[in-house]
C-alpha cells in the first residue's frame, strides 16, 4: 500500500483530533433538573463510578466512535492506494516469446524460459481475473505468441480456463524474435475503427510482454497509444556458445569427398573451450578442440559483440548422399543452436543438352566439366522435336547457344542461353548494342563465384528490357548482360551475348561462370552447400513430377503426417518451427519403396545466440521506454475509508440516539 | 422535561378537594385498628389494656390491705384460704396520630407526594374522628412541629381540613429532631401513622427510634412519586444537574441505562432496608404511590396491612 498524501492526512488528524478529545472531556453543559431527593442519585452515580474500568470504557464509546469517524476521514485524505490486481479493465492482449532463445534452460527447476513464462503469465491471468475483493473488472485478454510469425492462440475472451489453456498450449520455436506482426495483430483485435461502434476509436489495448527481450524489430516498431509491459523472463547470467554458420563444399577434383566449414560465436564476456564434432548419418567422424575468446561490450553503446571462431574439418569421403551434423558438445543455456545440420546429397552427376550452334567453346567447357555425366548435341530441329515429346525433362540443363526455340517448344526445364534472346514473357528484346562494358554484377549470385567481370568487354549484345520478375544479374553500361529468370520449374540464365562476340573466352571467368550455372541449374531446388532452410521459412523441395503421397518426418516425431501436395515438383511445407532433419518421402508409380529425402534446418541467428535477458527494451518514437515489469495498478482505497466513515458515522447516530450514552 | 417531576397538581383549597361526600360515606364504616390495646384518657370504643372498672375479668393479683373487698374473689379463698382480687379490662379510647413530613421534597411528583399525604391524612382523621378517636396531626420540617392536638368526634372534621389545607411545604426535613419531640411531647399511647418519602438524609433510623421506643402502633407510609419510582418512563433523560430542593444538593449525571438501573436498585434496596428497620422494631411499613387511587390505598391497601378494618 503507498500513500498520496501523507502530509495533508496529518495535518487533518492534528488539528480535529485533539480537540475532539478536549472538548469530550471538557465539562458538559446540563441542564438544571429539581429532584425531591438527590440521595439515590448519587449514590446511583457513587456506584457506577466503583466500576471505573468499565463504566470508562462505555462512557468513551461515543469518543472512540467520533475519532474512529476522523481517522477514516485522515486515512482517506491521505489517499492509500493497494496493489490490488494490477491493471484491470480493458483490454489485454498478453505477447508471450516463444523464439529460440526462450528454449534456454535458465530458471529454477531447470524450466525453460518459454515455461517460466507461461508459468508467469498464467499467474497474471490469476491476478487479472482473480475476483478478489478489491479486484476490479477485469475485462478481456487475448493470448498471443510470437517468434518468427505472430499466432493467436485464443481471441479476446473474459474465460479464465481458456486463457489458461491457451497459454498452455504455446509450444516452442526455433525461430528468432519478430514483434511486428504480433503487434499488427493486436492492433488489428483492439482498435476500433468504426465510427459506429459504440467504443471509443482507435480504444488502445495494454499489452503485456512475456520475453527475454531479444527482439529483433522492437527497437522498429513506433506505439500507437497501446501501454507496453514487458516482463523480463531469464538469467542475466545466461552462457551460450552458438553455431552461426555452416556449409561444405565437394572440390571440384574430387567430387565425392566433402568439406565442411562452421562458425562459432561465444556470447560470454569469458573464454571458452568448445569441443566440436562433427557426424556423418548420425556417426562421429572428427571432433576438434577449439578455445574462443570472450565476447566484448561496445564501451560506447553497450552492445555485446561476441567473440567468433571457425572451424574447418578436413575433407572426408563421402561418395553418397548423408546429413552431416556439426556439434557443440560443450553443454550451455540454450541447446537449439549446439548443432547444425546439412544434407549432402549424393554426388550427382549432370545430364546436359547442348543445342544450337556446333560451337566449340561452350562444348570444350562441358566436356571439361567432372560433375557432367553426359553432354548430347542436339540440332535446334532435334530440340524442337524432344520438347514436342516431353524429353527434355531427361536433361538437368539446356544449353541454348545461339538458338533460340519457338514459344511452343520452350518448354519448362532449366535453360543456359546464350546469345539468341528466348521467347519468354519479360525478356523483350529491342535492338542490338555494340560495345559495352560491365558496370554491376551480383558477385554473391552463384553464378559468380570466383568470376570477375571487371575486364569482360562486349562488342555486341542483344539489348534487352527485362520485366519486373527477371532477376538482373549483370548490368552493362547498355542494360542488363546476364538476368536469371525462375518461374515454376522454368528456370533460365541468359547471357544476352555469344561469348565469342567479347573476349570473356580469354578469361578464366568464363569457364567458371559456365561449370557456376551449369552447376546451379542442375541442382536447383536441392540443398546443396549449406542448409538452406531456418525456422519461420518454409520447406521447399523439388520432388519428380510423378511423386504421389507425399509424407513429412518432424525432427522427433515418429510417424510422419501427410502432406498434400498438388505439384510436386513444387514441395512446400511450413511455416517451419523447430530446427532438426526433416524427412520428406513418397511414393513412384510402379515402385514399391518409397524414396525419400531428409532436409536439414538451423536455429542460426546471432540475435538469437545472444540470450542475456534484457532488463530494459525500447520501442522507436523518441525512445520510449517500456517499463520493465510492474503494470501495477493501484486500487484507491479513499472510497473505502469514506464508505466506512458514513457507516461509523450512523452507528454512532445510532447509539446518541438509543438514550444511551455508553 | 424540564417539567420532570415539578408539580402541576394545584393544593386543594377546600376541604371537598381532600376528601369528597363519595369517601367519606365509604369511610364511615371503616375504624382504624390497632394490633395492640392501648389506654386512652377517655372511655371509647377500643379495648384496653389498662385493669380497671369493667365487666371483663382480666387477671388476679395479692390482696393488699387497702384493697377494695368488693373485688376479692371469695371462691379461691374458700378455697385456697388465701385472698385474691379481680382484675378487669377497662375500656379506653384510641389516640391516632398522623405525623405529616412538610418538607420540601414532599412538593414534588405528578400527582404530588404533598397533596396525597394531605388526602390520605384527611382520610385517616376522618376515620379517627368519626369513630371517637382522638385525632393528632403533626406537620413537621426542620422549622419544627406543627402540631394540631387532641381532636375528637365528626364535628372537629372541618377544622382538622383547615389545618391541612394551612399546610405549606418547604424546607428540608429535620426527621430526627421532630420524631424526638414528638415522641417526647407524646402523653399516653396510640396509632402513629407517619407520611413521609422517608428520604431523609440524615437517615431516618434515629427518628423512628425515637417513636419506636414510645409503644406507638407506628405506620409508616412511604409515600413517592411516580418519577421517583421510575424516572425513565416519565422522561429522565440527558445530561443533567439533579438539584434537591431541599438543600439545592447537586448531582452531576448522565442518564444512561445502566445508571437507571442502577437507582432503581438503590431505590429498591433503601426502601427495603427501610422495611426490614420497622419489621424488626414492630412498626408496620407500605410503600404507596402517589397515582394509587385513594380508595384503594384505603380500603384495600391499608386494610390489608392492618392499619384499618
Amino acid at each position: 500500500m503507498n500513500w498520496i498524501s501523507i502530509p495533508a492526512g496529518l495535518i487533518v488528524a492534528a488539528a480535529v483530533i485533539p480537540p475532539l478529545v478536549l472538548l469530550y472531556f471538557l465539562k458538559l453543559r446540563r441542564r438544571t433538573q429539581p429532584i425531591a431527593c438527590t440521595l439515590l442519585w448519587q449514590r446511583s452515580v457513587e456506584d457506577l463510578r466503583a466500576n471505573a474500568p468499565f463504566q470508562r470504557l462505555r462512557r468513551s464509546l461515543l469518543l472512540l466512535l467520533q475519532l474512529l469517524v476522523l481517522a477514516l476521514l485522515a486515512l482517506a485524505i491521505m489517499q492509500p492506494q493497494i496493489q490490488a490486481g494490477r491493471r484491470a479493465g480493458g483490454k489485454t492482449v498478453i505477447l508471450i516469446d516463444n523464439s529460440a532463445s526462450m528454449t534456454a534452460i535458465d530458471g529454477m527447476d531447470q524450466q525453460s524460459r518459454l515455461d517460466e513464462a507461461k508459468r508467469r503469465a498464467a499467474n497474471r491471468i490469476e491476478e487479472l481475473y482473480g475476483r478478489g475483493l478489491f479486484t476490479q473488472e477485469a475485462g478481456e485478454t487475448m493470448v498471443v505468441a510470437f517468434s518468427d510469425r505472430a499466432e493467436v492462440y485464443t481471441p479476446f475472451t473474459d474465460s479464465k480456463p481458456q486463457l489458461l489453456a491457451a497459454i498452455e498450449r504455446i509450444r516452442p520455436t526455433h525461430g528468432r524474435s519478430r514483434i511486428a506482426d504480433a503487434l499488427a495483430l493486436a492492433r488489428a483485435f483492439t482498435t476500433n475503427v468504426d465510427p459506429d461502434s459504440d467504443r471509443p476509436l482507435g480504444e488502445p489495448a495494454t499489452l503485456e510482454l512475456f520475453s527475454d527481450g531479444r527482439i529483433d524489430d522492437l527497437a522498429d516498431q513506433v506505439l500507437r497509444g497501446e501501454t507496453l509491459l514487458y516482463y523480463p523472463i531469464g538469467s542475466p547470467t545466461a552462457d551460450n556458445v552458438a553455431f552461426t554458420a555452416i556449409s561444405m563444399e565437394r572440390p571440384y577434383d574430387r567430387p565425392t569427398s566433402v568439406e565442411v566449414f562452421a562458425a562459432l560465436a561465444n556470447f560470454n564476456t569469458e573464454p571458452v573451450i568448445a569441443a566440436v564434432q562433427l557426424s556423418v548419418n548420425g556417426v562421429a567422424n572428427a571432433i576438434e578442440e577449439v578455445v574462443i575468446e570472450g565476447a566484448e561490450i561496445d564501451p560506447a553503446t553497450g552492445v555485446l559483440i561476441p567473440a567468433r571462431r571457425n572451424v574447418i574439418f578436413t575433407p572426408f569421403e563421402q561418395p553418397l548422399g548423408a546429413v552431416i551434423e556439426v556439434a557443440n558438445l560443450r553443454a550451455d543455456d540454450l541447446a537449439a543452436d549446439n548443432a547444425v545440420r546439412l544434407v549432402v546429397p549424393p554426388p550427382r552427376r549432370l545430364a546436359v543438352a547442348l543445342v544450337g550452334s556446333d560451337s566449340f567453346l561452350i562444348r570444350t567447357v562441358l566436356e571439361g566439366m567432372g560433375s557432367i555425366e553426359r553432354i548430347v548435341k542436339m540440332t535446334g530441329t532435334q530440340f524442337d522435336e524432344l520438347a514436342q515429346t516431353g524429353g527434355v525433362d531427361q536433361y538437368d540443363v539446356v544449353v541454348l547457344d545461339n538458338y533460340a526455340p519457338s514459344a511452343e517448344f520452350m518448354v519448362p526445364g532449366r535453360y543456359l542461353i546464350f546469345g539468341a534472346t528466348p521467347p519468354l514473357e519479360g525478356l523483350n528484346e529491342f535492338g542490338r548494342g555494340k560495345g559495352q562494358l560491365i558496370l554491376d554484377h551480383k558477385d554473391e549470385h552463384p553464378l559468380f563465384r570466383f568470376v570477375n567481370l571487371d575486364q569482360l568487354f562486349i562488342s555486341r549484345y542483344n539489348l534487352l528490357q527485362p520485366a519486373d520478375d527477371v532477376q538482373v544479374l549483370a548490368e552493362g553500361s547498355d542494360g542488363p548482360v546476364i538476368v536469371a529468370l525462375v518461374r515454376g520449374p522454368m528456370h533460365v540464365v541468359y547471357v544476352t551475348f555469344d561469348p565469342l562476340d567479347s573476349n570473356w573466352p580469354f578469361q578464366r571467368g568464363f569457364v567458371t561462370f559456365i561449370v557456376n550455372a551449369v552447376e546451379y541449374l542442375g541442382h536447383a531446388g536441392e540443398a546443396i552447400s549449406e542448409s538452406s532452410f531456418v525456422p519461420g521459412e518454409a520447406l521447399s523441395a523439388r520432388l519428380p513430377a510423378a511423386a504421389e503421397k507425399v509424407e513429412l518426418l518432424l525432427p522427433g516425431r515418429e510417424s510422419p503426417v501427410s502432406v498434400p501436395v498438388t505439384d510436386p515438383t513444387q514441395f512446400s511445407w511450413g511455416p517451419i518451427k523447430l530446427s532438426g532433419v526433416y524427412g520428406v518421402s513418397w511414393e513412384m508409380p510402379g515402385e514399391d519403396d518409397r524414396s525419400a529425402r531428409p532436409l536439414a534446418v538451423n536455429a542460426i541467428s546471432e540475435s538469437e545466440g545472444d540470450i542475456r535477458p534484457a532488463q530494459e527494451i525500447f520501442a522507436r518514437e523518441d525512445n520510449v521506454h517500456v517499463a520493465a515489469g510492474g503494470g501495477n495498478q493501484y486500487m484507491p482505497l479513499w472510497p473505502w475509508a469514506v464508505g466506512l466513515c458514513l457507516a461509523v458515522m450512523m452507528l454512532e447516530w445510532w447509539v446518541y440516539h438509543r438514550k444511551s450514552y455508553i | 422535561m424540564a417539567d420532570f417531576g415539578v408539580t402541576t397538581q394545584p393544593r386543594p383549597t377546600r376541604i371537598d378537594e381532600l376528601i369528597d361526600g363519595t369517601l367519606m360515606s365509604k369511610l364511615d364504616q371503616v375504624d382504624v385498628l390497632s394490633r395492640k390495646i392501648f389506654a386512652g384518657k377517655l372511655q371509647g370504643e377500643r379495648r384496653s389494656k389498662k385493669r380497671g372498672v369493667s365487666v371483663e375479668f382480666a387477671d388476679y393479683r395479692h390482696y393488699v390491705h387497702g384493697d377494695d373487698l368488693r373485688f376479692v374473689d371469695w371462691n379461691i379463698y374458700a378455697r385456697l384460704d388465701r385472698l385474691f382480687l379481680k382484675l378487669f379490662l377497662e375500656e379506653e379510647d384510641l389516640s391516632l396520630i398522623l405525623v405529616l413530613d412538610a418538607s420540601a421534597s414532599m412538593d414534588w411528583g405528578n400527582p404530588g407526594k404533598f397533596v396525597f399525604v394531605q388526602q390520605l391524612a384527611m382520610a385517616l382523621g376522618y376515620i379517627g374522628l368519626t369513630n371517637q378517636n382522638r385525632v393528632t396531626l403533626y406537620a413537621f420540617n426542620d422549622q419544627g412541629v406543627v402540631p394540631l392536638p387532641s381532636l375528637r368526634g365528626r364535628r372537629r372534621t372541618r377544622e382538622m381540613g383547615s389545618w391541612l389545607l394551612d399546610l405549606a411545604p418547604g424546607g428540608a426535613s429535620g426527621f430526627p429532631e421532630a420524631m424526638r419531640q414528638i415522641a417526647l411531647g407524646r402523653q399516653g399511647k396510640g396509632v402513629m401513622v407517619i407520611l413521609s418519602d422517608f428520604m431523609f438524609k440524615e437517615g431516618y433510623e434515629k427518628g423512628l427510634r425515637y417513636l419506636a421506643g414510645g409503644g406507638f402502633d407506628i405506620y409508616c407510609l412511604q409515600t413517592l412519586s411516580p418519577e421517583e419510582v421510575d424516572p425513565a418512563r416519565h422522561g429522565l433523560a440527558g445530561d443533567l444537574k439533579l438539584t434537591d430542593i431541599e438543600d439545592q444538593d447537586t448531582a452531576e449525571v448522565t442518564i444512561s441505562a445502566a445508571l437507571l438501573k442502577r437507582y432503581k436498585e438503590n431505590l429498591n434496596a433503601y426502601c427495603g432496608k427501610l422495611r426490614d428497620f420497622c419489621i424488626r422494631r414492630g412498626i408496620m411499613h407500605v410503600t404507596l404511590d402517589t397515582s394509587l387511587d385513594m380508595t384503594t390505598v384505603l380500603l384495600d391497601y391499608l386494610r390489608k396491612r392492618g392499619l384499618l378494618k
